[in-house]
């Protein structure tokens, strides 16, 4: 999260880029690229489509720094590009695989009480998470998600950025910023049980 | 009681401490007697966890910063 005082000085960036300062531009690259850039590459993993994507946002930046009015945070502007140059190079590769994600609730009995045993392998997961399985595993779940879901889950939970900054950057309402991301984690959350539960078949068996 | 679906439907409001206190008071009292939510409730917020470990770690590899500082000086600076 942006604090007070980044906050001050990216309108102070801002203000001194409009004035012609090429030495604000050169430090609103260096503070932007890896934001820019880790966004990108989580949403396309694709090390040349996020490098494309960060040059754009950056010729776009230097472009059309005249037009940001400043209502919103200086950063959402940037995410904002960031995202629809992204969404753009998605366009021009795949088609969007629909997965369902209907699947990430357990099953409920008529009354609404969960029916299948829950096992909890939160506790169990620190010497897993830096083997390049889990790591492969965690990020093709993600991959799976469709787009609306996915970005909300990588601003929010990946990025770290509040509910409301994640709703000023995608124009939605907060209920719908919720919803999808909580659709996103309940989906993640199934793919990671699996992952575990047979993790733990395996090492039990050996 | 509230039931296990409406437990799960509320979760995101419960870490987001948006929940009225009455709500929040509900779902507790459910966590103390159903271990699957609680088993739940863990593995939701470790799947947050895990995945911003994993996903956060990006950083620019040397080879695309250097393109990308090219890029700035002669694509952008020089015109």
């Amino acid at each position: 999260m942006p604090t007070q005082e980044e906050k001050e000085q990216d309108e102070i960036l801002v203000r001194d880029m409009k004035a012609g300062s090429m030495e604000a531009f050169d430090k609103i690259f260096e503070l932007y690229q890896r934001k820019i850039y880790a966004l990108a590459f989580n949403m396309t993993r694709n090390q040349m489509d996020a490098q494309d994507v960060t040059q754009d946002v950056l010729l776009t930046i230097y472009r059309k720094i005249d037009t940001f009015q400043g209502k919103s945070a200086f950063s959402s502007w940037v995410y904002r590009i960031t995202l629809n140059a992204t969404y753009m190079k998605l366009r021009t590769k795949k088609k969007e695989q629909y997965v369902s994600l209907d699947e990430g609730l357990p099953n409920f009995n008529h009354a609404g009480f969960q029916n299948d045993k829950v096992s909890d392998w939160s506790k169990g997961t620190d010497s897993l998470l830096f083997s390049n399985e889990t790591k492969e595993m965690i990020e093709k779940a993600v991959d799976q998600l469709p787009e609306k879901e996915k970005v909300v889950f990588i601003l929010r939970d990946v990025e770290g950025l509040s509910t409301e900054k994640v709703r000023d950057i995608l124009d939605l309402t907060i209920p719908a910023v919720k919803s999808r991301l909580h659709r996103a984690r309940l989906f993640l959350r199934k793919k990671l049980s699996n992952y575990f539960d047979e993790h733990q078949t395996r090492s039990t068996k050996k | 009681m509230i039931c296990c679906k409406e437990c799960i439907e509320l979760l995101c409001d419960y870490f987001e401490g948006t929940l009225d206190s009455n709500t929040a008071t509900s779902l507790e009292d459910h966590f103390k007697d159903c271990p699957p939510c609680v088993s739940f409730l863990e593995t939701y917020r470790q799947t947050s966890d895990l995945c911003r470990k994993t996903l956060s770690a990006v950083e620019i590899p040397e080879a695309v910063q250097e393109r990308l500082r090219d890029f700035v000086k002669n694509r952008i600076q020089n015109h």
